[in-house]
C-alpha cells in the first residue's frame, strides 16, 4: 500500500525536494556574503552587542541586510500554507475529480487504510522539508545575530511563527485542511481555494489571540516616566497603578502636568505623576524564557484543529453517497 | 441452511433516491453463483446505480442488498467482488507493470502470474504508460487489474461501450472464457443486446428504476415463445415500457 501512494505522490516528492534544494542553496548563499559583509565591516563582535554599541558600519549593514533577513522569515511562514494547497488538497480531490477514487475503493484493501497511508506518505516528506528550511533559515538568522530580526526579541510576530514547532504546526493544520477540503468537495480548485483563505484568515485569527493563552507576569516600577522599553518580553497590557495598587482604569488626566514646569520650562513629570496620584508603573509582561511554553500552546490549538480535519476526512472519505 | 453458501447478490426491496428522483425501486433479485448475467434496459434504467449498491460505493434508500451475506459498506468492496466501470479509471501515469503492482499490494488474494498472462494475451507492452494505451488495451489491463484478484463474482458496467467492434470481440470472447473456467459469476451491463447473447445464460432487466424481467434465460424464452432470441425478447420489454 504504502508503494501505491509513494508512486502516486513521486512527482510531488520531487518537486518538493527540488524546491527545498534551490532554497537552501539560495539562503546558504546569501549568508555566506552575509557573513563577508560583517567580517569586511568588523561587525562580528557586533552580532551579539547589537546596533547601538556598534558604528555606522552597523547602520549600513542593517541597511542591506535587515529587509533580506526579514523576507527570509517571511517564506518560512508561506512554506506551511504551500504545502497545504499543493500537497493536501489534491490529495483526495484529484482521485475524486479522475474517478480513480472508484479504482481504489474497489480493491480489497479497506478506505480506512487507503486513505491512512496515503495520509502518511503524503505528509512526511512534507513535514520535513519545512522543518529543514525553517532550520536553514535560521542559522542564516543567527548569523546576524543581535543586528537582524533576532534583536526584536522571540515574540516578534514573523521571528514568533518562523521558530519552534510553530512551522511545523501551522503545516499538518494546513495540510489537514486541504485534505479535508478535498475530501468533502471533491474538486481541486475548490479545495485549493478553500485551503488558502480558511489558513490566512485562522492563522490570522490566532496570531492576534495568542498571548492570551499565558497568564502574563506583572512587572512593577517605581520609575513613573519610564521612557525606555526593555526590548525581549512580550508587553500585554501596561498602565499605573495608584497608591493602593489598584489599575488606574483611565490614566489620561493624572497625566496632565501643564503648567508644572520650573522657571526653564522643564517638567519634572514622575514628580507630577506623583502628585496627581499615579503610585507605580506596570507592565504585565510574557517573559523571554516562557517562549517555548507559548510555541507548544499555539501549537496544540493547530494540532486540535489538524486532529479535527483528520476525523472529517475519515468520515467524508467513508461516506457513501 | 448453513451448509448452504450465500448466493453472490441477494436484493430485498432495494431502492436508491437521488435529489431528482428515484433511480431504483422496489428491486427484488437474487444474482445466482456461477452464471453469466446479463443486465439491460434503457439509458437511465438504474444499471449503474445497482452495481454502485452493490459495491458499496452507493447507500440504498430503502431497502436491503447483501453481498455473499455481507452487507456493503463505506469501508471498503468486498474481496470476493471485482469491478470494472463505464469509465475503466486507472491511473494514467503508471506504467502497466505498476499497474499490475498496485494490484498486487491492494489485494491479499492477487495471483500476479494470472494477471501477467492476460496482459500478455491481450498483446500490451508492459513498459508503457496506461495513459498512452488504446481504449482496447486499457480495457484489457483493467481487466487485467479485475481478474488478477480472483474474485467470485466480477462486475462489468458497459465494459466494451468505447471499443472498436473487433476489440469488442476480443474483449468479451477473454471474459468469457476465463470466468466460465474459473467459475466466477458475472453480471455484465450493456446496451449492446445482441453482443450478449451467445455469452449470458440468466437476463435482468430494468426500466425505470424497476425490475421488469428477471430469470434463467433459456427458461424466458420458453415462456415467452413468440421471441426466439434473448435480444428480440428484451427489445420487446423495452418497447412496451417506452409505449407506457
Amino acid at each position: 500500500m504504502t508503494w501505491i501512494v509513494w508512486r502516486q505522490q513521486r512527482p510531488v516528492f520531487i518537486t518538493l525536494v527540488a524546491g527545498l534544494v534551490v532554497a537552501v542553496a539560495a539562503i546558504l548563499l546569501l549568508r555566506a556574503v552575509m557573513v563577508a559583509d560583517l567580517t569586511a565591516g568588523n561587525l562580528l563582535d557586533c552580532v551579539g552587542k547589537g546596533l547601538e554599541a556598534c558604528g555606522p558600519a552597523a547602520n549600513d549593514f542593517q541597511t542591506t541586510w535587515f529587509d533580506r533577513l526579514h523576507l527570509a522569515e517571511a517564506t518560512v511562514l508561506a512554506a506551511p500554507v504551500l504545502i497545504g494547497v499543493f500537497v493536501g488538497a489534491p490529495l483526495f480531490a484529484r482521485e475524486f475529480e479522475q474517478g480513480t477514487h472508484a479504482l481504489a475503493f474497489t480493491q480489497s484493501v479497506s478506505r480506512t487504510r487507503w486513505m491512512a497511508t496515503k495520509f502518511v506518505v503524503a505528509a512526511l516528506p512534507a513535514l520535513v522539508v519545512v522543518l529543514v528550511y525553517q532550520l536553514v533559515v535560521h542559522s542564516w538568522l543567527d548569523a546576524a545575530g543581535q543586528l537582524g530580526p533576532l534583536s526584536t526579541g522571540p515574540f516578534y510576530f514573523t521571528t514568533f511563527e518562523a521558530q519552534g514547532v510553530s512551522p511545523v504546526a501551522y503545516t499538518l493544520f494546513a495540510y489537514t485542511l486541504g485534505m479535508f477540503a478535498g475530501a468533502v468537495f471533491k474538486r481541486t480548485l475548490v479545495a485549493m481555494t478553500l485551503t488558502l483563505g480558511l489558513f490566512v484568515a485562522v492563522r490570522a485569527v490566532l496570531t492576534g489571540v495568542r498571548e492570551h493563552l499565558i497568564t502574563p507576569t506583572r512587572v512593577l516600577s517605581d520609575d513613573l516616566d519610564a521612557r525606555t522599553v526593555e526590548r525581549g518580553p512580550l508587553v500585554v497590557e501596561s498602565g499605573f497603578l495608584d497608591a493602593k495598587g489598584a489599575v488606574v482604569a483611565d490614566p489620561t488626566p493624572m497625566m496632565n502636568c501643564a503648567g508644572k514646569g520650573d522657571a526653564q520650562g522643564a517638567v519634572d513629570f514622575a514628580a507630577c505623576y506623583r502628585e496627581n496620584g499615579l503610585a507605580q508603573r506596570y507592565s504585565d509582561v510574557i517573559p523571554v524564557d516562557q517562549v517555548t511554553t507559548l510555541h507548544l500552546l499555539e501549537a496544540s490549538i493547530f494540532a486540535g484543529l489538524a486532529v479535527l480535519f483528520v476525523l472529517g476526512s475519515v468520515w467524508a472519505v467513508r461516506r457513501q453517497v | 441452511m448453513g451448509q448452504r453458501e450465500h448466493p453472490p447478490v441477494l436484493a430485498e426491496d432495494l431502492g436508491k433516491k437521488y435529489s431528482r428522483g428515484w433511480a431504483l425501486r422496489g428491486c427484488t433479485l437474487e444474482i445466482p453463483a456461477g452464471r453469466i448475467v446479463a443486465l439491460v434496459g434503457p439509458n437511465g434504467a438504474g444499471k449503474s446505480t445497482l452495481m454502485g449498491m452493490i459495491t458499496g460505493l452507493l447507500r440504498p434508500t430503502t431497502g436491503r442488498i447483501s453481498v455473499f451475506g455481507d452487507a456493503p459498506n463505506g469501508r471498503g468492496m468486498h474481496g470476493a467482488v471485482a469491478f470494472l466501470t463505464q469509465a475503466k479509471p486507472l491511473y494514467p501515469q503508471f506504467t502497466v507493470t505498476e499497474t499490475l503492482k498496485y494490484g498486487r499490494n491492494a489485494n491479499p488474494g492477487w495471483d500476479q502470474a494470472y494477471a501477467e498472462e492476460l496482459v500478455e494475451k491481450a498483446q500490451v507492452p508492459f513498459a508503457a504508460k496506461v495513459g498512452t494505451l488504446s481504449g482496447g488495451q486499457r480495457t484489457r489491463v483493467a481487466l487485467a487489474l479485475a481478474l488478477g484478484k480472483r474474485p467470485k463474482l466480477l462486475m462489468l458496467d458497459e465494459p466494451l461501450a468505447d471499443l472498436d467492434p473487433l476489440a469488442r470481440e476480443n474483449v468479451l470472447q477473454t471474459l468469457v472464457e476465463e470466468c466460465r473456467t474459473q467459475k466466477i459469476t458475472v453480471l455484465l451491463s450493456s446496451h449492446v443486446l445482441a453482443e450478449l447473447e451467445d455469452v449470458c445464460d440468466h437476463l435482468v432487466l430494468l426500466a425505470d428504476g424497476r425490475v421488469r424481467l428477471a430469470g434463467d434465460v433459456s427458461a424466458l424464452l420458453q415462456a415467452h415463445a413468440e421471441h426466439r432470441t434473448l435480444s428480440q425478447l428484451a427489445l420487446a420489454y423495452m418497447r412496451m415500457e417506452v409505449a407506457a
